[in-house]
């Protein structure tokens, strides 16, 4: 039993912990988010340079052969300070599905701008009729001539706007909601009949609406089997609910032990807030929910890592358990911070309108909940 | 036990509700030209402008089940916005503790709506302990003014008010309650500064509002100088109906259902899922009971008895009920909700619906903290003692 990181974790870690105390104070943050990009390509090309953009990805790809816990490392760091460079759209899922299905030529030719920082790429996959389905896919992709013609709408695109590919679901089989029939593609931003409509979200970070009217493409795009891309995304989809569960982790640290400071500090009735019992056992719930994630964080990610067959219903149970303690954490920092909890001046809030978005990405706590009962 | 209402009650709605439909809002021309139209004709009805003022000032004289009829009949829409400074809570300090003069020159602009004012209490070191405020009014030599200096914060419409009603401390020689002083201040002059407060929903409503060597004339002063908590607290607890936003919750119940049947699932909608549905039905199974709780609150009201301690609740279980029913709407707009841009992807409702979950974060907080008004009903309704020293 050992839930020690490695030493090599632990120096990725200690460079994660210094990078976001140099770069992410709330202002910094801010005024970032609201920068052109929305991101800083100056932080991206670091973390390019420090190796965390190939950390999941096999040596032979000209990554560093990491695992899930690698990840998970880099997002609860990420996640305490809120970091907007699109690590999750890139790395663990556009990435991801290539490294998970790609062919070798796809993985040689991608594969290394995505990791020294040169290319980005993301997931399109959601659609609104399906809400938290993966498998309710209404684009269409028809095989003509030596490839296929993909038509439809992709919705809430993550980092779209940046990247240089999209990793696309579409039915080339099968009805609406079948699992069969779903092919992945790998898609260039520039195709001819892609048109985007790119937008913040309300924590700061950037989404696109995408439309594929005609877009040609040709075999070689397809990532893993014809058909068979179900399973695929499934994959997909379950590291990047392990990469955000890690964010909002961290997120929840950053809440419950700025709450305990602030009500140690803010006094009223000639008493600190954190004299009054209602206020401290508040916050120990708010601590105790917080190490129950984090359990069930590492559990998840282990399984995933050795690959055990109970490991997508764990990743169902922490997504759950993510939403949920997400919401009562958010909305206790915020309580307990009294109105200065409700302006965008403290950083509580804009964590906790993070934490809120992390329960509706792939999936909310009901959502979840269903799938783990199943 | 009897819950039908009076053939007197039932016509009384049926008057409110073709009042509401004859004065809508015709949707074209000027929303505030036809506000202060709207506000006149509600006059002409005997009162109906200004339904919570006594008789003696221009009121309807309604009873309590008038009241309550009216708050679930403009739940639905109807009148024009409203901010409660002036009418509801100026109104009624300067009515019992004003001075002829005070009320001759304020009330008549106040009921009109052609003045705004906002309320000087929270600052930034007193909040849920309001009483800590140290908003500084020193009377000047010659006794004509009093200098003003300090902050206030968390004042709703401070950049759109023309007026300013303040707690000041004129006295820190006795306990914190003694020595506060009311004060009408103009907001529109040298040495009052208003910085705006943006909020999570990214909304701008509330202000700081800072004091630098303000002089205010001292007819401007409410009543007696070192008794403005009295005057501020006391009217505050007469609030009865209202309080809960029963009727308004009601409302947003039912347009909660309406956006969940608008995402459609498979053959049906959200509302058809079981943890969704199940989760309104919880909610709607607590709105009923709150919904009797103020009705039993009404009733005493109506008898003319002290409220009961069932009215202790009304208004934390009520913010808690809309808290609630915001957080399923978020819920229901799923991802979509996240959406913050311009052009709005997904059901219609998801942007409005994250706007106000966030903003009713506040509910708990603003007008006593919840964990105040929990320890305010431990002493006064259960007569429990203050809690244990450590």
């Amino acid at each position: 039993m050992d839930f020690e990181l490695t030493q090599e974790q632990q120096l990725v870690r200690d460079s994660l912990e210094r990078f976001v105390q140099d770069n992410y104070d709330l202002e910094a943050r801010q005024s970032l988010a609201a920068s052109k990009q929305g991101f800083s390509e100056q932080h991206w090309q670091q973390m390019a340079e420090l190796g965390w953009l190939g950390l999941p990805f096999a040596e032979s790809d000209g990554g560093f052969g990491g695992d899930a816990v690698d990840t998970m490392v880099v997002m609860e760091q990420f996640g305490r300070g809120l970091v907007l460079e699109p690590f999750l759209a890139s790395v663990v899922l556009g990435g991801g599905a290539l490294r998970r299905g790609g062919s070798a030529t796809q993985r040689s030719t991608v594969l290394p701008g995505v990791i020294d920082g040169s290319q980005q790429l993301t997931l399109a996959y959601a659609e609104e009729q399906a809400r938290f389905d993966l498998h309710d896919v209404t684009t269409t992709a028809r095989a003509e001539g030596d490839g296929f013609v993909i038509s439809g709408h992709k919705s809430m695109v993550p980092n779209a706007a940046s990247a240089s590919a999209f990793v696309v679901s579409a039915r080339t089989s099968g009805g609406q909601i079948d699992t069969q029939g779903i092919t992945l593609f790998l898609v260039p931003a520039n195709a001819a009949g892609v048109t985007r409509d790119d937008f913040p979200t309300v924590d700061g970070l950037r989404a696109s609406e995408i439309s594929f009217d005609g877009v040609k493409v040709d075999r070689d795009s397809v990532i893993g089997a014809v058909d068979d891309g179900h399973a695929l995304l499934s994959a997909v989809i379950d590291d990047g609910i392990l990469a955000i569960a890690a964010e909002a982790v961290g997120a929840m640290e950053i809440l419950y032990k700025d709450t305990v400071a602030y009500t140690q500090e803010r006094e009223q009735f000639d008493h600190p807030l954190s004299d009054f019992q209602v206020v401290q056992h508040r916050l120990v719930e708010m601590f105790m929910e917080y190490e129950q994630v984090k359990s069930l964080l590492y559990r998840a990610t282990l399984e995933a890592a050795q690959h055990a067959p109970t490991a997508q219903r764990t990743i169902h149970a922490l997504k759950h358990l993510v939403g949920k303690t997400g919401t009562f954490i958010g909305e206790n920092a915020v309580q307990l911070h009294g109105g200065m909890g409700m302006t965008e001046e403290l950083r509580v809030g804009h964590y906790f309108k993070r934490l809120l978005v992390i329960d509706q990405q792939f999936g909310d706590a009901d959502f979840h909940l269903q799938q783990f009962a199943a | 036990m009897d819950i039908e209402l009076s053939t007197e009650d039932e016509a009384f709605r049926a008057e409110v509700r073709a009042f509401l439909d004859d004065n809508k809002f015709p949707g074209k021309g000027d929303y505030f030209t036809w506000r202060l139209e709207w506000f006149q004709r509600a006059k002409d009805k005997g009162g109906w402008d200004v339904p919570k003022w006594p008789v003696e000032f221009g009121g309807p004289g309604w009873t309590p089940t008038q009241h309550f009829i009216w708050e679930q009949e403009t739940a639905r829409g109807g009148p024009p916005v409203d901010a409660p400074f002036g009418p509801g809570m100026l109104a009624p300090v300067l009515m019992h503790y004003g001075n002829d003069e005070q009320r001759e020159r304020f009330l008549p602009a106040i009921r009109a709506r052609t003045v705004n004012w906002c309320q000087g209490y929270s600052e930034p070191g007193a909040g849920s302990d309001l009483a800590a405020l140290k908003t500084k009014a020193e009377l000047t030599e010659d006794g004509k003014h009093y200098l003003v200096n300090g902050t206030k914060i968390w004042t709703t419409i401070a950049h759109l008010a023309d007026w300013i009603f303040c707690l000041t401390r004129t006295d820190d020689s006795g306990i914190k309650q003694q020595g506060i002083t009311f004060l009408l201040i103009p907001m529109k002059q040298q040495g009052v500064e208003v910085k705006p407060i943006i909020t999570l929903g990214g909304a701008h409503t509330v202000n700081m509002v800072h004091f630098t060597d303000v002089l205010v004339p001292v007819e401007n002063r409410v009543g007696e100088e070192g008794q403005g908590w009295t005057y501020a607290k006391g009217l505050l607890q007469h609030e009865r109906t209202g309080i809960a936003g029963i009727s308004r919750s009601i409302v947003a119940l039912e347009a909660l259902k309406d956006k969940a049947r608008s995402v459609k699932r498979g053959n049906g909608s959200l509302l058809d899922e079981p943890a969704f549905k199940t989760k309104v039905a919880a909610l709607e199974a607590d709105l009923l009971a709150l919904e009797f709780t103020e009705l039993r609150s009404l009733a005493t009201a109506q008898a003319g008895s002290d409220p009961g301690p069932e009215s202790s609740i009304l208004k934390l279980k009520g913010t808690e009920i809309q808290q609630r029913i915001q957080k399923l709407t978020v819920e229901a707009g799923g991802i979509y909700s996240a959406a913050w841009g311009v052009t709005q992807p997904g059901p219609k409702f998801a942007r409005g619906g994250m706007q106000g979950y966030l903003a009713s974060r506040a509910y708990t907080i603003y007008g006593g903290a919840s964990e105040v008004q929990k320890d305010v009903i431990a002493k006064n309704v259960l007569g429990l003692k203050q809690q244990a020293k450590r």
